[in-house]
């Protein structure tokens, strides 16, 4: 009966090992592969496409509108109009207590809050491309700001 | 010190010479009194923190009798299938200022009657005008003039500049829009591309376009030159006469040489639009207001708001009501004061933090990039 347990702790050891050695390797692997300047380039390419992106819906631009099948102003106003350099956003302090919703609120139910309320346009699915590309451009505006999370 | 610090200490030097203030015979009243104590850090009981703005009080000397006058701008009308709400509120600014007691009497608008140049959005705003039946004078703003290059402007409103004498007070009205570089022919825009990047407050391609040119500076000195050095005189403008903050041409980039023309002046004040906020600055003699707009209040910019602006709340973005409106103002024997009229004072701060410029600590800007590229990004892809 012992030698059943103790053959069997034993195996279950020397699979966990196994798993664990395989896992690290793999890990080790992936952090050993150095970043070539093609692939950062290509990475800020991704990212600069979002933020150009996002300033085009943040200003306002029609053909960009309709190309992401989002209506985010029925007033004509554009999110620049209030926020030139995505200034007054503070992205830097959400997530917090947003007194407009009366909730906890992310830059995201921000975005959403801002695109309804006083732009009177459609809320968008807080996933969609177009959400990602605001959230992006207007934490690029803002890069360098100092994070203040929860600030009023 | 970079350059540029380098040259605006010069420049502050050099305007503010000691002993040089606007108009040596003004008077501190109480609440310039609790303004500048204000600014100084004392303390003057937070209950009043932001409260100054809603009033400035400026004595001017040699004026014959008191009288108002009203300061309506930055309607930016849509037509009407487009926007409701900007008509609703310039209607209600116009009716409230026909309705002043005692009655102003006169009315100046300052310029962005329209959004996108549009002649349908110029004769909206006519129309809505048209309901103040005082005397009424006016200068346009950058949304009136791209679009047509101030055709439908001039055919409304007639041509700047201009200038009277009413009461013991000259009055001024100079254009500070249609001397913009040309950034469209080379491009070949369309007008309605040319009116779209210059209704763009933080576009890039239409550049400095905010100036009052050589032939205007000339001009405004010869107008001055038979004018008493320290009588009255108010000189309305669209952009600040003064550098708060380029990028978003909350300035004139002549604005040195202005200075160099009004510095015979003891006695002169500059009331503008554009920057849709509370502001308060004096440079040298020069003394500076800002007025609201009726449509929406622009955030303070991220740097060189004057030390001198108590500034405004921010603004609610849910009451459209909010961190706008219009202003009275009253001139003469011996005092003009500005009035603003915000149509929710109740939300005015009361603590720092809740000041339209305390709320931009830790912000740090970077200009927008897609209309850098040309063809213009996006609509092309």
């Amino acid at each position: 009966m012992n030698r059943t347990r103790y053959a069997l702790v034993a195996l279950i050891g020397a699979l966990a090992l196994v798993l664990v050695v395989a896992f690290e390797g793999e890990r080790a692997l992936a952090h050993k592969e150095k970043h070539t300047p093609a692939q950062l380039k290509a990475f800020e390419e991704v990212f600069m496409e979002q933020v150009k992106l996002g300033d085009l819906l943040f200003h306002g631009d029609e053909a960009t509108e309709k190309k992401l099948n989002v209506q985010l102003s029925k007033t004509g106003m554009a999110c620049a109009m209030c926020h030139p350099f995505a200034s007054d956003n503070h992205p830097h302090e959400f997530p917090k207590f947003q007194e407009q919703m009366n909730k906890f609120a992310t830059l995201r139910d921000m975005i959403n809050w801002c695109i309804e309320k006083p732009n009177e346009g459609v809320k968008i699915d807080p996933d969609s491309d177009a959400m990602k590309a605001l959230e992006t451009y207007i934490i690029w505006s803002n890069k360098g700001s100092k994070l203040d999370a929860g600030r009023h | 010190m970079d350059d540029l610090q380098r040259i605006r200490s010069e420049m502050h030097r050099e305007l503010n010479r000691p002993g040089e203030r606007p108009a040596q015979s003004i008077g501190i009243t109480r609440r310039t009194f609790l303004h500048r104590s204000l600014t100084a850090g004392a303390a003057a009981g937070a209950a009043t923190y932001g409260w100054f703005p809603l009033i400035n009080t400026i004595d001017v000397a040699h004026a014959q009798q008191t009288f108002k006058f009203a300061w309506v701008s930055d309607t930016h009308l849509y037509p009407k299938n487009v926007n409701t709400r900007f008509v609703e509120k310039a209607t209600r600014a116009v009716k409230e200022a026909q309705a002043m007691s005692p009655a102003a009497d006169f009315l100046i608008f300052g310029g962005d009657l329209a959004q996108l140049g549009d002649p349908v959005e110029l004769d909206l705003g006519n129309d809505i005008l048209k309901e103040v039946k005082i005397k009424k004078v006016f200068i346009p703003g950058e949304h009136d003039w791209y679009l047509d290059m101030g055709k439908k402007w001039e055919s409304l409103f007639g041509k700047q500049p201009w200038t009277f004498d009413h009461k013991g007070v000259r009055f001024v009205g100079l254009d500070t829009v249609s001397r913009g570089p040309d950034y469209w022919t080379a491009k070949k825009m369309t007008p309605k591309q040319r009116m779209g990047h210059m209704a763009t407050l933080d576009g890039s391609v239409a550049g400095a376009w905010a100036g009052v040119g050589r032939d205007q500076l000339e001009w405004l000195n010869r107008t001055l030159s038979g004018w008493a050095k320290d009588k009255p005189v108010i000189i309305f403008t669209h952009n600040p006469l003064y550098e708060y903050y380029p990028p978003w041409n909350f300035w004139v980039r002549d604005w040195r040489e202005v200075h160099e023309v009004l510095r015979p002046y003891s006695n002169v004040t500059n009331v503008h639009g554009h920057t849709h906020q509370v502001l308060y600055n004096e440079i040298g003699k020069l003394r500076s207001i800002g007025m609201l707009a009726t449509s929406w209040p622009w955030p303070y910019a991220p740097e060189g708001v004057p030390v001198l602006t108590t500034p405004m709340v921010r603004a609610d973005p849910g009451d459209h009501f909010d961190g706008v409106g219009w202003a009275k103002l009253t001139a003469g024997g011996p005092k003009v004061e500005n009035e603003y009229v915000m149509w929710r004072k109740d939300i005015f701060a009361e603590a720092a933090v809740d000041s339209g410029t305390g709320d931009n600590v830790n912000q740090v800007l970077t200009p927008r990039i897609a209309d850098r590229e040309w063809p213009y990004y996006g609509a092309h892809k």
